[in-house]
């Protein structure tokens, strides 16, 4: 390539920067990361896309975000609860106050319940049980009880992502952790820590996963997350070892050693930034899979309780009615995509950050 | 060599017990037992009452706390029993043996499969390594390898068994045969097959694609070798250097893989056997769950990880044999 001696002249250019620049080169990692960007946008504009609360709205001389409570009930004002909305806005805002104004989702849609009749003016209600192919108010179709797909897909977006973040940053932590201590002080240490990563990476995950949503009573989608994060440990503990086993024999830290740094400050001040680039990409691959393992087990029917509109959900109800090919289609390419993307992200940052590739590639 | 293995022998049997006490003491923890969550959800007035309940738990032994339950059980696998199910009144072996076929049925034929079309397509790849044709089907099996196995079941059996109805080629929905137990032996082997078909094709798929680019991989790596270049040098073909000398170099990891392949082969999968209602080992897992029949939760973790210590065992004897330089220490 020509750019290389060029590059060689100029001032050696820091490693995230330098890496920056091959990934840049990759339009296949481009387009997926472009694609994680814009599931990101739309997993926290979620309410914005699609939904019956308005975005903002200006009811008896005062400014809300209805939207607010698809994320918490409890960012919802109570003065909607106290007025008796009871979940639909459009009439009662007219009803209640003459004056009020609002600003609507881009689609009138819910992802939890099904719209009914005029709720919003000269809008018929969302067809049910086999009736409900995509059509022009509902894009995506809807399901069995009449709840429209495209509400449920943009809003299963913010906890597939959720699910992605959460889980892989709870495994990342405890993997890094665990490898860390294990590679880098050895000995009885390494022993323990190794043989606790082959215990958990010998039960059979799903089955592990299984048994330990049936001891938490109660499962919520956080407690699903947390525990995916707590089985998903082991790929990334075991490359943190390796690193760190390898970096504890150079100079840098011996150096650090030699000017009275601790353990602790070596460690994790010292020899992770240099380990982090090979962690991240166990770390990448891993949202791709906690995303694919939270699919399974609401596809099996150990997701979280019903309200809870994530894809494996909608594709669980597909189970049942295989006619209605929309309730597979949508949220099935919704997880493969996602999942796609994401493995290719960490395949590009793979090829980036690995100088050894980065030649081999030339 | 005998000292090795002594060792990998001991630390596996340290490794065993302290997953079956872990997996143990979480199956014991589940809410419910096996009597009350069988009877109360058939039928809620053949609930059992107190002292019924009382009286069969201490014929099972789980009146006691569970790590007495836990002494208990691996005290009788020591003695080579696995017990009884509960809910299924049976002993646990004589359920793995019933369904352990069918399992392998389906992971047989596709781990065969995978292997068959793995090796060829890696080595196509790195044959045609950079050309149009190559990086497109590097780009569809990178996306097999990320199409969720039950996204890719739903998909088929809406084609096979919806869309296709009532055509020649129409494929079962569930089950693995639709035929009496009476019926000609090969006639009921046609019938399995048939049901087979959409299994193993999930099961293939995903396996196939992430072995295909393991092997294409490796190739890459070992074609940057001196001794490639030396062979090219000499005057041998392109598939020769390929075949005779890159790829033999490549079995190495190859045989790990496989040695770790060895569990699933056995341990089945519970969600492709759970769609299609296949009766093997993973959807007894699943079953055993939900049914919190102890002995036979049990009886599956022990085997499946024994399998998978085995097959890390296997994995690294086979690995001295194919590569002489690594010494067993």
């Amino acid at each position: 390539m020509e750019g290389d001696n060029q590059e060689q002249i100029s001032p050696s250019q820091g490693f995230w920067a330098e890496s920056w620049k091959h990934y840049r080169r990759n339009p296949v990692g481009i387009i997926a990361l472009s694609f994680v960007v814009f599931l990101t946008t739309v997993a926290i504009f979620a309410p914005a896309i699609a939904g019956t609360k308005p975005v903002v709205c200006y009811y008896k001389n005062q400014l809300y975000m209805p939207c607010l409570g698809y994320f918490n009930r409890s960012l919802e004002s109570p003065i909607f609860t106290k007025d008796k909305f009871r979940g639909t806005y459009p009439k009662n805002l007219q009803e209640k106050d003459p004056n009020s104004w609002a600003v609507w989702p881009i689609i009138f849609q819910d992802p939890y319940r099904r719209v009914r009749e005029n709720e919003w003016p000269g809008r018929p209600a969302n067809p049910s049980r086999d009736q409900g192919h995509p059509n022009l108010y509902n894009l995506f179709g809807t399901d069995q009880y009449g709840v429209d797909i495209f509400a449920k897909m943009v809003h299963g977006t913010t906890i597939a992502l959720l699910v992605g973040f959460v889980s892989m940053g709870i495994a990342g932590s405890v993997g890094i952790f665990i490898g860390a201590i294990g590679g880098y002080f050895g000995g009885w240490v390494d022993s323990l820590t190794s043989r606790l990563t082959e215990v958990v990476l010998c039960i059979p995950t799903l089955v592990l996963i299984l048994a330990i949503i049936a001891v938490v009573e109660k499962p919520t989608i956080w407690k699903t997350m947390a525990i995916i994060g707590a089985t998903g440990w082991t790929g990334i503990a075991r490359l943190t070892r390796a690193e760190f086993l390898r970096l504890k024999q150079t100079e840098f830290v011996m150096a650090a050693r030699a000017s009275g740094a601790g353990p602790i400050r070596i460690m994790f001040a010292h020899i992770l930034p240099n380990a982090l680039a090979p962690v991240l990409v166990p770390i990448t691959f891993g949202i791709a899979s906690a995303i694919l393992v939270e699919g399974a087990l609401s596809f099996l029917g150990f997701g979280p309780p019903p309200p809870t509109a994530s894809w494996g959900s909608v594709l669980n109800s597909a189970r049942s009615n295989l006619q209605l090919w929309w309730l597979v289609v949508f949220p099935g390419l919704g997880i493969f995509l996602t999942v796609l993307s994401y493995n290719l992200v960490g395949e590009a940052i793979q090829d980036a950050t690995d100088p050894r590739l980065r030649e081999a590639k030339k | 060599m005998a000292n090795y293995l002594l060792r990998r022998i001991l630390l596996g049997v340290v490794t065993l017990t302290v997953i079956t006490f872990i997996v143990y003491g979480l199956a014991r923890s589940m809410p419910g037992n096996p009597l009350t969550v069988q009877l109360g959800e058939s039928d809620p007035s053949r609930k059992l009452n107190a002292e019924d309940q009382q009286r069969m738990l201490e014929i099972y032994g789980l009146d006691k706390p569970w790590p007495v339950g836990y002494m208990q059980w691996i005290g009788k696998v020591v003695r080579g029993d696995l017990g009884r199910s509960i809910t299924r009144k049976q002993p646990v072996t004589e359920l793995i043996g019933e369904r352990i076929g069918p399992t392998v049925i389906i992971s047989g034929t596709a781990l065969l499969l995978t292997w068959l079309l793995a090796i060829p397509l890696g080595l196509y790849a790195s044959a045609r390594g950079g050309c149009v044709d190559e990086r497109v089907t590097g780009l569809v099996l990178y996306a097999l390898y990320s199409f969720p196995t039950f996204v890719a079941a739903l998909f088929l059996q809406i084609i096979f068994a919806v869309w296709l109805r009532d055509t020649p080629w129409e494929l079962p929905l569930f089950g693995m045969s639709d035929l009496p137990s009476d019926a000609p032996l090969l006639l009921r082997i046609k019938d399995v097959a048939w049901h087979a078909v959409l299994p193993v094709v999930c099961q293939t798929y995903v396996v196939l694609a992430y072995n295909s680019r393991f092997i294409k991989s490796n190739l890459e790596e070992v074609i940057r070798q001196d001794y490639i270049r030396t062979a090219r040098a000499k005057g041998a073909g392109p598939y020769r250097v390929l075949i005779i000398h890159a790829f033999r170099n490549t079995l190495i990891p190859l045989v790990t893989l496989l040695g770790l392949s060895l569990p699933a082969l056995v341990g089945g999968s519970v969600i492709i056997e759970q769609i299609f209602t296949w009766p093997g080992m993973g959807r007894l897992f699943f079953e055993s769950i939900r049914e919190r029949d102890y002995p036979t939760i049990m009886g599956l973790t022990f085997m499946f990880s024994l399998l998978t210590l085995l097959g890390q065992l296997l994995a690294d004897i086979l690995y001295g044999f194919v590569d002489p330089r690594v010494r067993m220490e």
